[in-house]
């Protein structure tokens, strides 16, 4: 390893020169991570931090929790902008366009040059690189991955009459079943919805993305330059949203990520859809008995990719580069990759990790987690373009605009998409 | 003050808190006004100057128009509500009623809490279905209320969320003014036939003009400057509904980094800010005192 | 007051009487005013008189009505209105620090009752004009109180009582904040309206000057209780006990032991009253040095001297080492250090308990 070289050769200088350097460090390394979920993800990471910093005690590593997604890119393009980048960050894998447009982090295809580093890169899920790539390199690599499935209370399904096995797989399915897993009170009032599919804000817009895909199509390319928000799958996608409300199954109006498993767990909705990145929460707090399933899908299934992937900085020294290399290629080792898994509920990304004893005892446990790994080859990179925010809220816009009753679908995608390509156009 | 300061010795302490100001508010002002004149430059797109057009842009932006309306109904009422509440609130305080010390506790309690922290408390009470104001609504018989997913409720819930915080303040304010209008002049008002409401009216409410005019100013410019609870509850949602100005500032300059334009819009609410602070300078030289 | 006789007030209500029985109050558990009764006739000038704490202006804002009464009546032309709220008992009142609204004009604070009990603008502005002329505010209407003396928001507080034609006015300590120059003239002012208006007059003071000059009537309160009811001369002349004697007066009567005074053969006391009995009031003022055959004297060494004019104060102190003053009127100052005698008459003379301080009254 060129690292290793370059530290006996630093310490073979240091001798030379008579520079008595007790434990110099090869590399300082600051590491930017968020936490997007309901677990004691915090305490993991450092402990897996400071297990790499054991074995490699020339290096110094710093992990900087850095709250949440948005503000993890944030502070570290504020970082990178001052000249003192962290050297490697976990961030959304969507925040790739924004990054490179920074020119704030390196390919990391560049760095992981051997063939043995090309044939590691290779060992991750294919569901999960299709949004690492940018002009044929690869600038990331998957880390803390999510993506949603399908939340069922078996009791209600049975309690409606209904196989507690068999959840819906199809948007038709989805509103039959729905309907009779819907109960009102005395008043007419609903106590218990059939499903809730979050729709408000940048969580909204992730599980949009799964509709959509299931419609055979895409919101976007690798490219980072389309945006295809006006399409018949999205005008589709919406009116299956608009006709989950008008046939009584899901709550009207806008509905939100954050409370949507607490509704789930209080059982005022039979069924939702939501991350992966929620089981451990579900599996500790349901009183009932509960299962997961494919996202119910249009054409067939279909499901979008989410969450957090490595970046390396750029306006880093190649030994900071190497140093950090090593260190994303022990978090993402089988071993590492089953224990941050099993207590957050993220998909690990390496199929290696599911051959772990403890990964497999793990799914046996909870057999539920490897509903997302199965549901992995029907799902499709989320939404990401060049302007990535301000083109989502474009999306964002659209999706409120007609659930909340404000616009019609298609005029909410024509509009959006025309904003979409207007920002777009100055990267084609 | 007969002893004069040496020059220097003045001019030494004239220096650090110039410094300050402008370091930290002329400075940026005027790289906000400069860099509106400024494209958003990137590595893909250099660095160009171009005068007024994100000026322009302003005019063009249907969202900015929305955001405008949203802050005026929200500025216009949660300043008179606030006040109104905050009035009510230290009348019943400052009243012989047993447990005042506990309504005095209780009624402050908010204004303790950071804004994240009473946002996070009323995100839960807003929750359709779990929270406890669905609860209310279904004890009552009624459906419950999407609150922070329905366009037409979603700024009227924020603006709660916003008086339920400030209003224990102000009551502060309203306890320590309503204590030092002294009790003969409400006296007087009774002999002379007033009663309660009549004394409110006649002699309470104009002898805390000082205060309302000062607590008035307060809220104005927090109904401006405080959208963590907006961060935090609805993200400007659903479909902008809820959408402030300072939250578009702050999501166009750090949420979609468009530096350019997210200065043009600062610039735009410094002079909005400037214009409401020149108005209410009049005002209080006009009105705060009894001369 | 600038032209107070010619000024007639129309169609006032005619005067009416007070009568206060067995008024109580009590905060709490403790008890501020205990079986308190006096009466005073229509037109008359009553003054409360006391040190500060012993009640006299809770008493006077129980008459009010703006507190409620914990026992007993009060009566308003022989009518019980110790249930009745103050805005009904049609009196008025002027608050120590006049309690003018900042926010209203010289105008709109006097005019502020009419306004209330709706009275048309017409009769409003004449009688705001009328009592502002008679109280010389006329040129002061606009401006805000802020903007006058203490001397003319005096006025004007007097002329938001006048202006409702109030039969019954209590006043609380209206002059304490006033300089002794315009305390001598608003009291005449007071006086002079109180007769040429014909208003009952309830007026509070810790200043017995005041009280001894204004008053038709005094009531002497102490701790809650009334120590003496009467004229200012009753006050003055009879002391009924020795907290009465030795708040009347300035400086305070003296108050000796029989065993200080060389006492003439008959004292007019009852035969069974024994030296350790009584105490001997007797005021500064009514003393003469050198005794010259007086009937009472009293011999002491001349501790100092207090010259204040048309009196020279003498501080002895006699043989027990009980302190004397002496109100000398002549020029002929003893020297400090000398031993002096002094003397009274059997008039300047009075006795009382030492048990409860009560007056003892001489068999005549």
């Amino acid at each position: 390893m060129t690292l290793r070289n370059n530290t006996a050769l630093a310490l073979v200088a240091g001798g030379l020169f008579g520079l008595q350097g007790a434990a110099v460090s090869a590399a300082d390394l600051e590491f930017y991570f968020p936490v997007g979920v309901n677990a004691p993800a915090v305490e993991t990471i450092q402990a897996l931090t400071d297990e790499w910093a054991a074995a490699n005690p020339q290096h110094n590593v710093k992990a900087v929790y850095a709250g949440n997604y948005e503000e993890t890119t944030t502070k570290a393009l504020t970082a990178a902008a001052a000249g003192d980048p962290p050297q490697v960050a976990v961030l959304l894998a969507i925040d790739i366009f924004t990054l490179i447009e920074e020119g704030a982090v390196l390919p990391i295809s560049d760095i992981a040059d051997s063939p043995e580093e090309q044939e590691w890169l290779a060992g991750f899920y294919d569901g999960f690189m299709n949004d690492t790539k940018f002009d044929g390199k690869i600038y990331s690599v998957p880390f803390q991955r999510s993506t949603p499935v399908f939340y069922y209370n078996k009791d209600a399904f049975r309690e409606a009459g209904l196989d507690p096995e068999a959840p819906p797989k199809t948007w038709a399915e989805m509103i039959e079943m729905g309907k009779t897993l819907t109960k009102r009170d005395a008043n007419g009032n609903v106590t218990q919805w059939g499903t809730r599919i979050p729709t408000l804000g940048l969580g909204g817009a992730w599980l949009f993305g799964g509709l959509v895909v299931s419609k055979g199509d895409v919101l976007s390319t690798e490219t980072g330059t389309e945006a295809r928000i006006n399409t018949p799958a999205t005008i589709a996608s919406l009116e299956f949203l608009q006709q989950l409300s008008a046939e009584g199954v899901m709550a009207p109006g806008g509905i939100s990520w954050g409370d949507t498993p607490k509704a789930f767990l209080e059982g005022q909705t039979a069924s939702m859809w939501t991350s992966t990145g929620n089981l451990a929460f579900v599996n500790e707090n349901a009183t009932f008995d509960w299962g997961v399933g494919f996202l119910p899908g249009g054409d067939g299934p279909g499901a979008p990719v989410g969450g957090g992937n490595f970046y390396i900085f750029s306006n880093t020294t190649p030994e900071e580069q190497e140093a950090a290399l090593d260190f994303i290629k022990f978090m993402t080792s089988a071993d590492a990759a089953a224990r941050w898994s099993i207590a957050t509920g993220y998909v690990a990304p390496r199929p290696d990790t599911w051959e772990t004893p403890v990964m497999k005892e793990y799914a046996e446990r909870l057999p539920q987690a490897l509903v997302a790994l199965d549901q992995l080859p029907h799902a499709e990179r989320e939404f990401a373009t060049f302007q990535r925010a301000k083109v989502t809220q474009y999306l964002v816009e659209a999706i409120e605009g007609v659930v909340t009753g404000s616009k019609s679908a298609a005029d909410a995608v024509t509009e959006a998409q025309e904003k979409a390509d207007a920002v777009l156009k100055d990267y084609r | 003050m007969n002893k004069r300061l040496p020059l220097g010795l003045g001019f030494v302490l004239l220096v650090l808190p110039c410094s300050l100001l402008v370091a930290f508010t002329h400075y940026p002002a005027i790289k906000a006004l400069v860099n509106s004149l400024w494209n958003n430059s990137s590595s893909f797109r250099p660095s160009r100057f171009v005068g007024l057009e994100n000026y322009r842009a302003l005019l063009e932006d249907d969202r900015l128009a929305q955001v405008l309306t949203n802050s005026t109904i929200y500025a216009i009422c949660t300043v008179p509500l606030a006040i109104g509440l905050s009035i009510g609130m230290a009348l019943l305080v400052n009243s012989k009623l047993p447990g005042t010390w506990l309504m005095r506790l209780s009624f402050f309690m908010p204004t303790m809490l950071p804004l994240v922290a009473v946002a996070n408390i009323w995100l839960f009470f807003y929750a359709p279905g779990i929270g406890l104001a669905s609860q209310i609504l279904s004890a009552f018989g009624l459906p419950s209320i999407n609150f922070l997913g329905r366009t037409d409720t979603s700024l009227v819930s924020m603006m709660v969320v916003a008086i339920w915080k400030e209003a224990g303040l102000f009551m502060i304010f309203y306890l320590a003014a309503l204590q030092s209008i002294p009790a003969n002049l409400k006296d007087a008002a009774r002999l002379e036939g007033a009663g309660s409401v009549r004394v409110f009216f006649d002699v309470v409410l104009p002898l805390l003009r000082p205060t309302t005019i000062f607590v008035a100013v307060n809220a104005l410019i927090n109904a401006f400057r405080l959208v963590d609870h907006i961060i935090v509850m609805t993200r400007g949602g659903p479909n902008n509904s809820s959408a402030l100005l300072l939250y578009y500032v702050y999501e166009v300059t750090f949420g979609h980094r468009d530096f350019a334009y997210g200065a043009t819009l600062t610039v735009l609410m410094v002079v909005i800010l400037g214009i409401l602070a020149a108005f209410q300078f009049w005002v209080l030289n006009r009105k705060a005192h009894y001369q | 007051m600038n032209k107070p006789a010619d000024t007639s007030f129309g169609n006032a209500t005619a005067a009416v009487s007070l009568e206060v029985r067995n008024l109580r109050k009590s905060w709490g558990k403790t008890e501020v005013l205990s079986d308190v009764s006096f009466r005073i006739g229509a037109g008359g000038f009553l003054t409360l008189l006391g040190p500060s704490g012993c009640g006299k202006s809770t008493l006077l804002r129980l008459i009010s009505g703006l507190d409620e009464t914990s026992g007993g009546q009060i009566l308003i032309d022989g009518r019980d209105v110790s249930k009745v709220s103050a805005a009904d008992r049609n009196l008025g009142m002027v608050f120590q620090n006049y309690a003018l609204f900042p926010h209203l004009t010289i105008e709109e604070n006097i005019g502020y009752g009419l306004k209330i009990r709706k009275v048309d603008k017409t009769r409003r502005d004449k009688t705001i004009a009328r009592v502002s002329d008679l109280m010389g505010l006329g040129p002061l209407l606009q401006r805000k109180p802020s903007q006058l003396s203490g001397g003319q928001q005096q006025r004007v507080a007097l002329a938001r009582v006048l202006v409702s034609e109030r039969p019954l006015v209590l006043m609380d300590e209206p002059l304490s904040n006033l300089d002794a120059k315009l305390r001598t003239e608003i009291r005449s002012e007071i006086r002079s309206l109180n007769k040429t208006l014909g208003i009952t007059v309830i007026y509070v003071t810790h200043d017995q000057s005041e009280a001894l000059s204004m008053s038709d009537e005094v009531v002497l309160l102490n701790a809650g209780k009334i120590a003496q009811w009467g004229t200012p001369r009753d006050l003055y002349e009879s002391p009924a006990n020795t907290f009465s004697a030795s708040f009347i007066g300035t400086p305070p009567t003296n108050l000796l032991e029989p065993a200080d005074v060389a006492l003439p053969e008959n004292l007019g006391l009852d035969g069974g009253t024994a030296l350790t009995d009584y105490l001997i009031g007797v005021r500064p003022e009514t003393m003469c040095f050198p005794a010259d055959g007086a009937a009472f004297t009293l011999t002491g060494r001349v501790l100092s001297l207090e010259y204040e004019g048309n009196v020279t104060l003498l501080h002895l102190e006699a043989a027990s080492g009980a302190k004397v003053i002496v109100a000398h009127g002549g020029h002929d100052v003893p020297a400090p250090g000398a031993e002096v005698t002094v003397g009274w008459s059997h008039e300047a003379t009075h006795f009382f308990s030492k048990k409860d301080g009560a007056a003892i009254r001489r068999k005549t």
